[in-house]
């Protein structure tokens, strides 16, 4: 008998992949392609208090092995979420988590604090938007501030905190202490890299936004470092992601430490990533003999 | 219905300077999609990172064989446009709106539609006009009276007259401008609809064109795209709109991929 499960915080994850946010909208058009309950769990498209427009386009540009976005948080903001999407989501019967950003610590505690009597499993912390001017990454880039908006928004809420941590920093190690001390239950990371692409013959940047967040394979062995030093700092719970399109990737991400991992630009790049890469990890596990997933966490070996 | 399904390349002709004629064969689990003229499909090629979104130039239902018209522009559609019989390739198909060509068949009479293409834009028209021949045909009488205004910027990069010629009037335009020729026949001849698609400057000055006011025009717009189901947000234009969740100047960001491709043309707000 082989089993996917894992768990996060207290709440029971049927297989360790998580649709990333950002990536995945509210579910709603990969609905259209295949069973989206097939996921361990959903985080949803970043949800500020009020609506924002986001950012002008382009909002995209392919890099190798990647790309860089700077949607800059376009959503319905945290009531109509609620209200038009969550019902919806939640039938699906997996966990859904709820990615917050906010501009200021009153904003990600009204945002909280409206999610806190709703049927989400989980509240993201989303401080580490590299796209909006004011829009959590200048929370997530100092541990100082890090403790600062975690404890805040700790006091507010009872459900599962997870803090999605930014790459853009120079010692993941303290940043990650810091969620923990200030009373996180998990931390995700990376949030994607600050990137910029150029556009040699008209010589102007190709993201309007000038500079964006960079995604995909590229990034992954850079993620892959943040999550194995992140896991030698603290105890609790981490969901990796960063550039995984496969089983291998899953694999590599739990080995470095990862309870659960988050899948975002493959969704993007093969719209089957979902159901593709779950069928992928059970033959990777009948073929490596591994009958509980949760074996392959934290188990790298470095000697 | 829609889905990601492996297409084999049956045929892929030159018909322009750096443009493929590509016919592909969908497998077998494909029998369910009915794509319609606007719609596109989001195609993997080897070598690019992301899918690239292609106009859907026509489909045939018997045989769940898709044709595209590409142009060569870069390293992601040059890989499709010189793709060879037999090679395989993941096609999500069909995405978007189309151009409402069902709504007019309903109405009553006959319905002039007036199609205006520029360069490449000329693939989903090619569709259009292949769809509404098609009706005209089925119906055994003239339900769509379709006059093209067909733009290239010279002989050896024009295309598809002939498909456009067999649905009704064509006028090609080499090296000049499109938008031109449009004026001038709207001073004695009024179309009930314009399905438009081809470069920004184009759609800009169809827009500017006085005597389309009150003419149903439909446009469908290129973008950069992610993940081309209106998941990602990456793909946004500017929609005119009084409502909704907007920035200062009354304009909304619309997926190009989920809420377009093909908009009115009154609606957009160029860059």
């Amino acid at each position: 008998m082989m089993t996917l499960e894992t768990e996060l915080c207290g709440v029971l994850l049927k297989n360790p992949m998580i649709a990333a946010s950002g990536t995945f909208g509210f579910g709603e058009e990969y609905s259209e392609l295949y069973d989206i309950s097939c996921w361990g769990a959903i985080s949803v498209k970043g949800l500020t208090n009020r609506p924002r427009s986001g950012n002008p386009p382009h909002r995209i540009a392919e890099t190798a092995s990647g790309m860089l976005n700077s949607v800059g948080l376009e959503n319905p903001g945290v009531d109509a979420f609620m209200r038009n999407e969550l019902p919806r989501l939640a039938r699906q019967g997996i966990p859904i988590i709820a990615n917050v950003a906010g501009s200021t610590i009153d904003d990600y505690r009204e945002s909280v604090g409206k999610l806190s009597d709703s049927p989400v499993s989980i509240i993201e912390l989303n401080i580490s938007c590299p796209n909006v001017r004011e829009g959590g990454v200048q929370f997530g880039t100092s541990p100082e501030r890090v403790r600062e908006v975690t404890s805040a928004v700790r006091s507010c809420t009872s459900k599962p905190l997870m803090i999605k941590l930014s790459p853009n920093v120079s010692d993941i190690s303290e940043i990650a202490r810091a969620a923990e001390d200030a009373g996180a239950d998990a931390i995700s990371l990376i949030n994607t890299i600050t990137g910029m692409a150029i556009d040699a013959k008209t010589r102007r940047p190709i993201l309007a936004n000038v500079t964006g967040g960079l995604s995909g394979p590229a990034i992954k062995p850079v993620a892959l470092r943040m999550v194995w030093q992140a896991a030698a700092a603290v105890s609790i719970p981490i969901v990796g992601m960063g550039g995984i399109m496969n089983a291998d990737d899953v694999a590599q991400f739990m080995l470095a430490g990862a309870r659960a991992v988050m899948i975002g630009t493959a969704n993007i790049v093969d719209p089957m990533a979902g159901p593709r890469i779950l069928a992928e990890i059970e033959n990777f596990m009948q073929e490596n003999e591994i009958s509980d997933i949760r074996e392959l966490v934290g188990g790298l070996r470095t000697s | 219905m829609k889905g990601d399904f492996h297409a084999r390349v049956i045929s892929n002709v030159s018909i322009a300077r750096h443009v493929s004629d590509i016919s592909l064969q969908l497998s077998l689990d494909a029998g369910e999609i009915d794509p319609k003229p606007g719609q596109f499909a989001h195609l993997s090629s080897g070598g690019v990172f992301l899918r690239r979104p292609i106009s859907i130039a026509g489909f045939d239902k018997k045989n769940s064989r898709v044709r595209i018209i590409v142009r060569n522009a870069g390293i992601g559609s040059g890989a499709i446009a010189s793709l060879i019989p037999g090679e395989s390739i993941r096609m999500l198909i069909p995405l978007g709106s189309p151009y409402p060509l069902d709504l007019f068949a309903e109405t009553a009479g006959v319905k002039k539609i007036c199609l205006i293409a520029g360069g490449i834009g000329a693939a989903p028209l090619i569709f259009a006009a292949d769809f509404m021949r098609e009706f005209n045909e089925k119906k055994g009488k003239e339900i769509f009276s379709v006059e093209s205004f067909i733009g290239f910027r010279d002989k050896i990069s024009s295309f598809g007259l002939e498909e456009f010629e067999r649905a009704g009037t064509a006028r090609p335009v080499i090296g000049g401008l499109v938008t031109d020729a449009l004026e001038k026949s709207l001073a004695h001849d009024r179309p009930d609809a314009i399905l438009a698609c081809g470069p920004e400057p184009m759609l800009r000055a169809l827009q500017g064109i006085r005597g389309l006011n009150g003419i149903p025009s439909y446009v469908s717009l290129e973008a950069h795209m992610g993940c081309g189901v209106g998941a990602c947000l990456v793909c946004s234009c500017r929609i005119a709109t009084d409502s909704g969740h907007t920035d200062d100047d009354n304009v909304r960001y619309r997926r190009v991929c989920r809420d377009g491709p093909v908009f009115k043309l009154s609606e957009v707000v160029f860059g």
